[in-house]
């Protein structure tokens, strides 16, 4: 933050001095960029602020909207060049800065840093009393997750290449969660903390022939959720079970989770002769975690297979799992003429979770406690394989054609679940033969058209939704018919069958969108961009009601219509007092199974004094409405206005 | 010496070996490949008066050359190890002498108005060390035409761009996919704190749609969600066998969840249909069958499977993920 003020202050006094002659003195550091900062306010907001606050979040007061600083330095002494920026700083739930310097030859870093909240309180989801009227989301959660990132490589641009980098990602917050016991389940308060963190460094050769880089890492992650509650909770349970109101009245339940992986990266790539390449890279991690958890929680409970009721419960686990993962693929691109061009690949993914633990469980019941021991082992094998060439012809020095064919094979081995309980792994396979072709078009530099499609018959999926009897495709084009104006549409479009008797899934998606992007002159007094999509989408499931036990069809169907716009106008002015008005916005309007409404337009108004220093004010309207949740919908209006100070 | 130069074609082969290495027949152009590969190494080149110098160029380029300086690829003109000193604009459009004579632009190449391939190929010569050039052969990109130069600058100055403007050029081709970004839930890539290439290496990747990797070989969405990353002691398949993308549509929906369904009971019972589990002799099944989800679900209490099965990404302690 320090940082970002003394570049503020420096950019201030940069601007301060603008009719000052330039210095001479070539070896003096240059500063030039833009800082955005000012005040905006907000509407109350009308209709419900948690999901204002789950959608928009935006509050107001002071804000620094963006940085944007380069400092280049003639004498190099330290860096070269220094570049900062930072955008939402000053309450915004999203802050995000980067700080890059770099002294050619000599070093390369950067620091990346990001503050993301997430708030998440919406009444619709996961409220097993909405319909009596209760707006309490049972799954909800305010949170922030950082990300910090430094990265420094040294001599950049030579043929070796070493570099380092540290990641921490890290994430706390509050929220509500579910107890769940035999019979009820209470939402309990719940406070998540969490960090991972990663260390990696490397190798890069680049040499005129052929490159490699060669990585190691290390990673260390901890969980520390705990979930509590004080006070009588009746749950969600509105009846007496065998005459007992069950209720909880004290709850703790901690999670103690940490691990650590090693992981190894090599890439190979070469071209030794001028019609092949070749390429091949090899990846292995092995992740492992060990898990501690203990409970503790009083009230009136009941174990309804034997239908005991008792009073307090203390629960203990310790587990550990580890997941080795291979991954490796190589292939090569051969030109055996010089229209023609052949590209093979091979791709391996391998993965084995292996998890082993021990879960006690008491309850006291009475004056006897019942304790239960239970010993587990879990498993999760997955092997992925798959093979791809694509041949490509230049018909004309204009047409492209490409065909190609993708086999996937696999299999993959789970455990299954305690309720119908399976001896040893439920395995399943994947088997699948793809076609593939495509088109590419270009007519200079006027006309680009883009065709690309891939057909599958598939003996065998994983899940009864995974892409089986499949065409997918997408068309584009891109055509400008004025050197001012560029006109895209696009196509795209997925149809996947699963015809197997027992799941008959039926599912379409096509979307279309068309963009208009016109700036005559230059854009110098007029400019529009425009952009309309279209999604339909349906999917259709054969299922079995769990309470009636009749077959029945899953219908989903979602029809969306995108439009977003703005039309940037230059306003007549004096000298160099030259207003400028952007108006615009986006809109979001669906139905189908969950009908939504989200239109978010604005207005914008620049006012320059100068080449550096320019005003703007800023309007915005946020509205948000659903057909079947009413009370989800709000709307806010805001108005920020600041300055520009550009150097 | 001349220094082998930096894009190695047949066209640097003297002329009368060329016929050689763009001829048909493998193994008469592996031999000639031995040949010609130790003769550059002893230094058969073209002649250095087919180049004209960067200098000549900006005579006439004079506004292409000011932007070059300040663009990375500057350091080709300095950099003694690839050979191109002086000569860094004919790295990319080849020996320029004859244009520079001629003043025809027939005689110079243009890596803009090649065909997208030989642009890549161009390019690749140096960047082909990107983090998955193994991706980038078989990327959506490279497999549609799309060209390194569609993204990049190569003269102008070309600073890191911000994530606003990241996500302004995928837009450009992407537009479908930057509407889902209007819808209300999404990742905050409008409000400028996340880009596309967070989640995407547009230059290709092992994982479908070109996912960004984190830890070598797993999917980049645990980079910043790293509370769902696991290994759990019980695994929820589908993570691992489908991904997040299963469950989820990570750029915006209507959904709260961003669930690919309307609701979390129709998801669940997409997989969980009660239709039983694959006979154990033939694998030709689907999984999910087990376990059935057997409640009542007419009762608000159990439309939301979410609601007790909080650890639905993996468990440490459950295997039905309760807790």
């Amino acid at each position: 933050m320090r940082r970002l003020i003394l570049i503020f202050a420096l950019l201030a006094v940069g601007a301060a001095q603008e009719q000052k002659p330039a210095s001479p003195a070539p070896a003096e550091p240059s500063l030039a960029g833009a800082i955005d900062f000012g005040y905006r306010w907000r509407s109350d907001v009308s209709g419900n602020f948690n999901t204002y606050r789950s959608i928009v979040n935006l509050g107001a007061g002071p804000r620094l909207f963006g940085l944007d600083a380069k400092v280049q330095n003639p004498s190099r002494r330290l860096f070269d060049r220094l570049l900062v920026r930072a955008n939402g700083w000053g309450g915004d739930p999203y802050n995000t800065g980067r700080v890059e310097a770099e002294r050619s030859r000599v070093y390369r870093f950067s620091f990346d840093y990001r503050n993301i909240a997430y708030f998440n309180f919406l009444p619709s989801f996961a409220n097993p009393q909405a319909e009596r009227g209760g707006l309490v989301d049972q799954h909800s959660f305010d949170v922030e997750r950082r990300l910090a990132d430094f990265n420094l490589e040294m001599r950049p641009g030579s043929a070796v290449v070493p570099y380092m980098e540290y990641t921490r990602d890290s994430g706390r917050g509050t929220g509500i969660t579910t107890f769940v016991a035999d019979g009820n389940e209470y939402p309990v308060l719940n406070r998540v903390r969490d960090h991972t963190n990663h260390w990696r460094y490397g190798t890069r050769f680049e040499y005129t022939r052929w490159h490699m880089t060669l990585e190691n890492g290390v990673t260390d992650f901890k969980d520390d959720q705990s979930v509590f509650w004080s006070g009588e909770n009746r749950g969600n349970r509105t009846t007496l079970l065998a005459g007992e109101r069950l209720l909880l009245n004290n709850l703790a339940q901690t999670y103690g989770v940490f691990g650590d992986s090693i992981y190894f990266k090599g890439l190979f790539s070469a071209s030794p002769v001028s019609w092949a390449d070749f390429h091949a890279q090899f990846l292995y991690s092995v992740p492992r975690s060990d898990a501690s958890y203990l409970q503790s929680n009083t009230g009136r409970f009941v174990v309804l297979s034997s239908l005991l009721f008792y009073n307090s419960q203390q629960a203990s686990l310790a587990a550990a799992a580890k997941l080795p993962h291979t991954s490796a693929n190589a292939g090569f691109e051969l030109r055996p003429f010089s229209r023609l061009r052949i590209v093979e690949s091979w791709l391996t993914d391998r993965l084995h979770n292996a998890a082993s633990g021990q879960l006690t469980d008491q309850i006291l019941s009475g004056a006897t406690p019942v304790a239960a021991v239970n010993p587990f082992t879990d498993r999760l094998v997955l092997n992925y394989n798959q093979q791809q060439v694509d041949a490509f012809l230049d018909l004309t020095s204009k047409l492209t054609l490409r065909g190609g064919h993708r086999y996937v094979w696999g299999d993959s081995g789970t455990r299954t679940g305690r309720v119908a309980p399976v001896q040893g792994l439920v395995p399943s396979e994947i088997r699948q033969q793809v076609g593939l072709a495509g088109l590419h078009f270009r007519a200079g530099s006027n006309l680009t058209l883009n065709f690309d499609y891939e057909g599958a018959a598939s003996e065998r999926a994983y899940f009864r939704t995974s892409l089986r009897d499949y065409h997918k495709g997408r068309a584009r084009v891109r055509y400008l018919p004025l050197a001012s104006l560029t006109v895209s549409a696009s196509s795209s479009w997925l149809a996947n069958d699963n015809p197997t008797r027992g799941i008959t899934y039926d599912f379409l998606s096509r979307e279309n969108s068309l963009t208009l992007h016109w700036r005559p002159a230059g854009g110098k007094r007029l400019s529009v961009l425009a952009d309309y999509s279209h999604l339909a989408l349906r999917g259709d499931l054969f299922y079995i009601a769990p309470d009636s036990g009749a077959r029945e069809r899953s219908f989903y169907r979602d029809f969306a219509h995108t439009a977003t716009a703005l039309v940037s106008l230059a306003l007549p002015g004096q000298g160099s007092v030259k207003p400028a008005l952007t108006l615009g916005g986006s809109l979001f309007d669906s139905s189908g199974s969950r009908p939504a409404r989200y239109y978010q337009p604005l207005a914008r108004f620049l006012l320059p004094f100068g080449k550096h220093v320019e005003w703007n004010a800023e309007w915005r309207y946020f509205g948000f409405g659903q057909e079947f949740y009413l009370y989800e919908a709000f709307r806010s209006h805001q108005f920020a206005t600041g300055l520009r100070l550009l150097r | 010496m001349v220094r082998p130069p930096l894009t190695w074609s047949a066209n640097h082969a003297p002329p009368q070996a060329r016929h050689l290495l763009t001829g048909p027949s493998p193994a008469l152009r592996a031999v000639a490949v031995g040949i010609f590969w130790g003769a550059s190494l002893l230094g058969a080149q073209e002649k250095p008066s087919d180049y004209a110098g960067s200098e000549t160029c900006q005579a006439c380029h004079e506004d292409i050359f000011k932007a070059f300086q300040k663009n990375a690829h500057k350091v080709v003109d300095t950099d003694k190890r690839r050979g191109w000193q002086t000569r860094a604009c004919e790295a990319c459009h080849g020996p320029g002498a004859k244009h520079a004579e001629s003043v025809d632009a027939a005689t110079i190449r243009n890596p803009a108005k090649l065909k997208p391939a030989e642009t890549d190929r161009t390019c690749l010569t140096c960047h082909r060390n990107q983090p998955t050039h193994a991706g980038r052969i078989r990327s959506g990109h490279a497999r549609n035409q799309v060209a390194c130069s569609s993204c990049h600058s190569v003269h102008q100055a070309a600073e890191p761009r911000a994530a606003a403007a990241v996500n302004e050029r995928c837009a450009a081709c992407h537009a479908g996919v930057w509407a889902q970004f209007q819808r209300p839930h999404k990742h905050k890539l409008p409000e400028g704190a996340m880009s596309c290439v967070d989640c995407h290496n547009p230059h290709g990747s092992f994982l479908v749609k070109s996912l960004q990797a984190v830890s070598a070989n797993e999917p980049g969405c645990f980079k910043c969600h790293g509370d769902k990353r696991g290994p759990f002691t019980f695994e929820h398949a589908v993570v691992r066998l489908e991904g997040c993308a299963a469950c989820h549509e990570p750029h915006g929906s209507a959904n709260p969840r961003r669930l690919v369904r309307a609701e979390i009971r129709e998801l669940c019972l997409a997989c969980h249909a009660n239709v039983g589990p694959p006979p154990a002799s033939s694998p030709s099944g689907s999984l999910g069958g087990i376990p059935p989800a057997f409640h009542d679900l007419i009762s608000p209490r159990y439309r939301n499977c979410t609601l007790c099965h909080v650890k639905i990404h993996g468990s440490h302690v459950s295997r039905a993920l309760l807790r």
